[in-house]
């Protein structure tokens, strides 16, 4: 009997143990999950679509034909869609120093990557020479980063090779350096293998979406185009909310 | 004949291979040049030729590319370079110069040094040079038969007729435009003639060079020449036939059935002033500018100098030339050479006339560092436009159609598939281009043994790698269901694409194993 009603007691006890925990559990869940509505909904209220000046496109259409594979994006007919970044945000490269991995560029000077003209016209690039080349834009504070648009050159269809766009805590990018676009899908620039595709360059620019990283420098690479051997950039503009 | 000139000449020479020699196999070709070097590697191989009366030109270009082929010490196609081939129409630019002196005696050495100057550094005439296209070797051939011509206008020599006899034979067998070279020094001929006896109210008196028996070896040393190169050596019956009926297709280009039409004034334009986007500028105004007051001075009333009639025949020579390349609508940059050389002869004419009638030593001096800057700022445009900043770049206005350098990316990432497949150089690569629009793909991958090329997608498109034109891209991909990663699309020439498809398997082996880039 004694046997039989301790038995029967420490079942209730398993029993009203897993009760317990298990409502615990759902009680955390719950409560989580209340929070991050609640978060994303608040989130949700503080973002906005980023407001984009786009230069006059300089050519009609995109290629036609081309193939849809993993690795190409196929061009659109359609205009990007808004991308949302939080209220506040504002173009943190504009007129900031730039400096690059070419002392001598070809043509055009440096200042002209941030300069907000980002028109195709002959006054607006900068013109790097061959091979794997950067740019480095100083943001002057470390700021948290949500987009950051690239033109290199859109006056003709062409694709640019091995984009990669970094951002570090410092200018020489050796602490904190992380990735946030790379498609040099055969590691070619020597920075890794990267994950992005290739794109046709357009009056609309690169978008990349650079998640909130904070940091104070970017830098942007490329090597070359199908175009020409040399690199080109128009405008680079970082978007991001500015350090307090 | 002086020393010192012929001093002069040499180190202007010496100059001038400076200027077309280095790097010359860096540019990656054009697709004329490509077909040529095709062409020329039949040659080269088998020793056979036969002339297509409707394409590639005439024969002379590749007899003539043999021995740097042979003195480059290659033993395969392989290691045949495209250095080894344009040396050739570099020698024949650079040659110019030397074959100035064949006119040291009768016009001068103050003409012939400042032309032969302006011919080494002549933007034009060095970047046509590092072309392995026929157009330079012609300017040669040209200039050898109208200086023979003149030197046996003044003197009759059977030497003179013979050089005269070769020349004419050569420039036929170069390029079929030869024509126009000849109809416009038969009317400046007749120009001058007219000039002498109703202007200048001369006598004429044309029999001493009109020995028939120098005449008879002018049209058997033309014919000899032409018989043959034409006739492949006496192995190819049809050939000098062939080189009269080729005249019916290449009339239809000149005629307007192309895409190379261009406006009247495009030559002219390209050599007086072009400056596309940012960057620098180009022009060969000095030349033109100096070759004017050349002409002022060939036909003043007042006879200056022995040089004067020579310099009224170059000038409407190069006047009619200019006047026929720009009226037919058919233009590539090139041809402008025929004339630009005839400028640069009365340039330096002009420049020399322009220091003897300067006064005093001071202003002398002052218009010899002119010329000098006239020559350096020509020189480091000519630097320039071979550079590989300038050398493809449109904003080069002798740049046209060029092949983009992302193709020699392509051509070496397939090269480097090759090296990490297991069958190497047997493996199989295919080339799918829109109307065969293929060139100069057969030249780069001709060290692959199994690289076909097609006008559209084949029956069996399987291949460890295949090029493909973006037009074929979705029907490829529906045909080779999978299997297949298109790696990357790459430039051809301005907005034109190609796209590199290879094998899964290859290109994970090839990841892998990826060598290091050929930069």
């Amino acid at each position: 009997m004694f046997k039989q009603t301790t038995v029967k007691n420490r079942f209730m006890k398993q029993t009203l143990s897993k009760w317990a925990v298990l409502m615990a559990v759902s009680a955390v869940i719950s409560t989580s999950s209340s929070i991050f509505c609640v978060q994303t909904q608040a989130a949700d209220k503080d973002l906005a679509p980023l407001d984009l000046k786009l230069p006059i496109p300089a050519f009609m259409g995109t290629p036609t034909d081309i193939p849809l594979t993993d690795d190409i994006e196929k061009p659109s007919d359609k205009p990007r869609p808004a991308f949302m970044a939080p209220k506040g945000v504002v173009n943190l490269a504009l007129k900031k120093k730039v400096t690059s991995s070419d002392k001598s560029p070809i043509a055009g000077s440096l200042d002209l990557v941030t300069d907000g003209d980002k028109e195709s016209s002959d006054t607006s690039f900068v013109e790097l020479h061959r091979k794997t080349q950067w740019v480095q834009i100083d943001l002057e504070a470390a700021c948290e980063i949500y987009a950051v648009l690239i033109w290199h050159a859109h006056n003709t269809p062409q694709i640019y090779h091995d984009i990669i766009v970094q951002v570090a805590d410092d200018a020489d990018f050796t602490k904190n350096v992380r990735t946030v676009f790379n498609n040099d899908r055969d590691n070619s620039s020597g920075l890794g293998i990267g994950k992005d595709k290739e794109y046709f360059e357009n009056y609309e620019g690169r978008l990349v979406d650079a998640k909130g990283e904070k940091a104070q420098f970017v830098r942007l690479y490329s090597k070359g185009s199908t175009f020409s051997a040399l690199n080109r950039y128009t405008e680079v503009e970082v978007y991001g909310l500015p350090a307090k | 004949m002086k020393s010192w000139l012929t001093w002069s000449l040499l180190i202007v020479f010496a100059a001038a291979l400076a200027l077309r020699l280095p790097h010359l196999s860096e540019r990656p070709m054009h697709t004329d040049e490509s077909v040529h070097a095709y062409k020329f590697l039949g040659l080269w191989e088998t020793g056979k030729y036969q002339y297509d009366p409707k394409e590639y030109h005439g024969p002379s270009l590749y007899y003539l590319s043999l021995p740097a082929a042979w003195l480059s010490g290659a033993k395969n196609r392989d290691q045949l370079t495209e250095a080894s081939l344009r040396i050739t129409p570099a020698i024949h630019g650079a040659a110019l110069i030397l074959a100035l002196l064949l006119l040291a005696k009768t016009i001068g050495a103050g003409p012939v040094l400042a032309a032969g100057l302006l011919t080494a550094v002549s933007p034009a005439l060095v970047f046509y040079s590092r072309y392995f296209i026929h157009e330079i070797p012609l300017v040669l051939f040209t200039f050898l038969a109208l200086a023979a011509g003149w030197r046996h206008f003044q003197k009759p020599a059977w030497q003179w007729a013979v050089l005269l006899g070769v020349s004419l034979g050569l420039m036929q067998a170069t390029k079929e435009t030869f024509v126009f070279n000849l109809a416009a020094a038969a009317g400046s001929l007749l120009g001058c003639l007219a000039w002498q006896r109703f202007a200048l109210r001369q006598p004429l008196d044309l029999r001493p060079c009109l020995q028939p028996g120098h005449w008879a070896l002018v049209v058997f040393s033309a014919l000899a020449v032409s018989l043959v190169l034409f006739s492949s050596f006496f192995t190819n019956a049809r050939g000098p036939l062939d080189s009269l009926l080729t005249y019916e297709p290449w009339f239809k280009r000149a005629g307007g059935q192309t895409q190379h039409l261009h406006p009247w004034h495009y030559y002219l334009s390209l050599l007086f002033y072009t400056h596309r986007a940012k960057g620098m500028v180009f022009s060969e105004a000095g030349i033109l500018l100096l070759a004017a007051v050349g002409a002022v001075f060939a036909f003043l009333p007042k006879a200056t100098g022995p040089a004067q009639p020579w310099f009224r025949f170059v000038a409407l020579y190069s006047v009619l030339l200019t006047a026929v390349y720009s009226v037919i609508p058919y233009k590539t940059p090139w041809c402008l050479v025929g004339f630009l050389h005839g400028f640069i002869l009365l340039a330096g004419y002009g420049a020399s006339r322009l220091y003897d009638i300067l006064p005093s030593r001071i202003p002398r001096l002052a218009g010899l560092l002119a010329f000098g800057a006239l020559c350096g700022h020509l020189g480091w445009q000519a630097w320039q436009a071979g550079s590989p900043t300038y050398g493809t770049d449109r904003r080069n206005p002798y740049v046209y159609a060029h092949t983009t350098p992302d193709l020699l990316n392509l051509v070496q990432r397939v090269k480097n598939l090759a090296a990490v497949h297991p069958r190497g150089k047997d493996m199989v690569v295919k080339v799918i281009a829109q109307a065969g629009d293929y060139w100069p793909l057969p030249w780069y991958l001709r060290s692959l043994n199994k690289t076909g090329f097609f006008y559209e997608i084949p029956e069996d498109c399987q291949a460890e790698a295949i090029i493909a034109s973006p037009k074929f891209g979705s029907q490829l991909e529906s045909k080779l269901a999978g299997g297949y990663i298109m790696t990357q699309f790459y430039g051809h020439r301005p907005a034109v694409f190609l796209c590199l498809y290879v094998r899964k398997d290859l290109w994970e082996d090839y990841l892998k194993k990826r060598p290091p880039e050929d930069d």
